[in-house]
């Protein structure tokens, strides 16, 4: 590893936790208290049976900001990162879902959601773009949160420095 | 690429502390769930207050004409046709059974008008259900109150929960369906195929959105941005 990435990684650490814990904590808490808004986005996106897409409109927001207190606080920060990934690598997928079958809906990722009026088909489409690529920036955080979990500001003691002395 | 050290000297600490974070994380996830669950059953029943003091009319039968697009027939022979294209769904269709609804209820009560309702199902899950309950409730000669009903409560958001069976059951309560085939109708879906009959057939009479209308097979344009009674009135006088 080279002695510059060395010196930096701490802070790049803590701007990754802040990015992809800041972005799931304030996506969350804009969907938290509006559940039926958050159901019917996610029954939208016509994946999940009904019944199973409402209860994740219901639990995701919560997940969001449960993982987004945890990345920003820095507490089991690799754990956090690793189901931030994956729900992120979800969002992507999901995307790629609608845009593949030629459902037009806002993606409902900070609260709105559901089908898009086809006269606005260009700016869904462009929107969908622009959603993967921040999922995909948000998805390459979390994974360098997964090598390098500890960094500045963080409630986890960083062993590793313990053990570096 | 070097990972960082995993913390093995206080390994059991470690797997404390992550084991008491996920329950922690279960817990939130699971009480916001629940919390939200309790919330929309609630916001729910508190909707159909609206439909404490609603009036049942006298039945009406109606034919389902699968030659016309499973339309839901009212009067057929009768001199002048309306065709009706709504989705239980959409909030515009709403906004014209407002200001036109309770015309075109009496056009039928009436026999003035051979009325029929074309009730899609393009707005996903749940407009297919109360789309089915609608079928469920014209075999019930109910079909003019359930659909009165059902606009009454329409939720403002699209397919999050509330077209439930349970919901959809206890509309049709209020519209004067309380009888077990009603119930068995909407619980098992038995007239799905109808419902896809109709959503089917938009291509055929080139029905782009809702609600789309069609007087003696002629497509009415509305002059207002809004939906306004004399207008509609006066374009079926016309004819």
């Amino acid at each position: 590893m080279s002695t510059l990435h060395k010196k930096y990684q701490p802070f790049i650490t803590l701007l990754c936790r802040i990015l992809l814990g800041g972005v799931l904590l304030v996506a969350g808490g804009l969907k938290a208290f509006k559940p039926s808004e958050s159901a019917s986005a996610v029954a939208a996106y016509k994946i999940l049976p009904t019944n199973l897409a409402h209860l994740m409109g219901y639990a995701l927001p919560w997940l969001e900001i449960a993982l987004g207190i945890l990345l920003i606080i820095g507490l089991t920060t690799r754990l956090a990162a690793v189901v931030g990934t994956a729900i992120m690598i979800v969002f992507i997928a999901a995307i790629i879902s609608v845009w593949a079958r030629g459902i037009l809906i806002d993606c409902g990722c900070f609260g709105g959601g559901g089908e898009v009026d086809p006269s606005k088909a260009a700016e869904a489409h462009s929107a969908y773009l622009k959603e993967i690529l921040r999922d995909l920036g948000l998805a390459l955080c979390g994974t360098y949160l997964y090598f390098f979990p500890y960094g500045r500001l963080s409630i986890e003691k960083p062993l590793h420095n313990i053990e570096e002395q | 690429m070097a990972k960082q050290a995993k913390a093995t000297k206080a390994s059991g600490g470690d797997n404390f502390t992550r084991w008491l974070v996920i329950g922690m994380v279960t817990l939130v996830v699971a009480s916001g769930a629940i919390f939200s669950v309790v919330g929309e059953k609630s916001k729910a029943n508190e909707s159909f207050a609206i439909l404490n003091d609603f009036k049942v009319g006298p039945t009406v039968t109606s034919t389902v004409d699968d030659a016309n697009g499973a339309g839901i027939t009212f009067n057929n022979g009768a001199a002048k046709t309306i065709d009706i294209w709504e989705d239980p769904q959409c909030p515009v269709c709403n906004t014209f059974e407002q200001a036109n609804g309770e015309f075109i209820d009496d056009l039928v009560r009436a026999k003035k008008a051979n009325v029929v309702y074309h009730v899609l199902s393009f707005l996903g899950n749940e407009s297919v259900s109360a789309s089915n309950a609608a079928y469920c409730a014209a075999d019930e000669a109910r079909y003019l109150d359930f659909h009165k009903a059902m606009y009454l409560v329409q939720p403002v958001l699209e397919n999050s929960g509330f077209y439930s069976t349970e919901n959809l059951i206890k509309i049709g309560s209020y519209a004067g369906l309380t009888s077990q085939s009603f119930i068995d109708c909407v619980t098992k879906g038995s007239k799905l195929d109808k419902v896809k009959a109709a959503y089917e057939s938009m291509a055929k009479y080139n029905v782009q959105g809702t609600p789309t209308v069609f007087f003696n097979g002629k497509l009415w344009e509305r002059k207002n941005n809004g939906f306004i009674l004399e207008e509609f009135a006066a374009a079926f006088e016309a004819s």
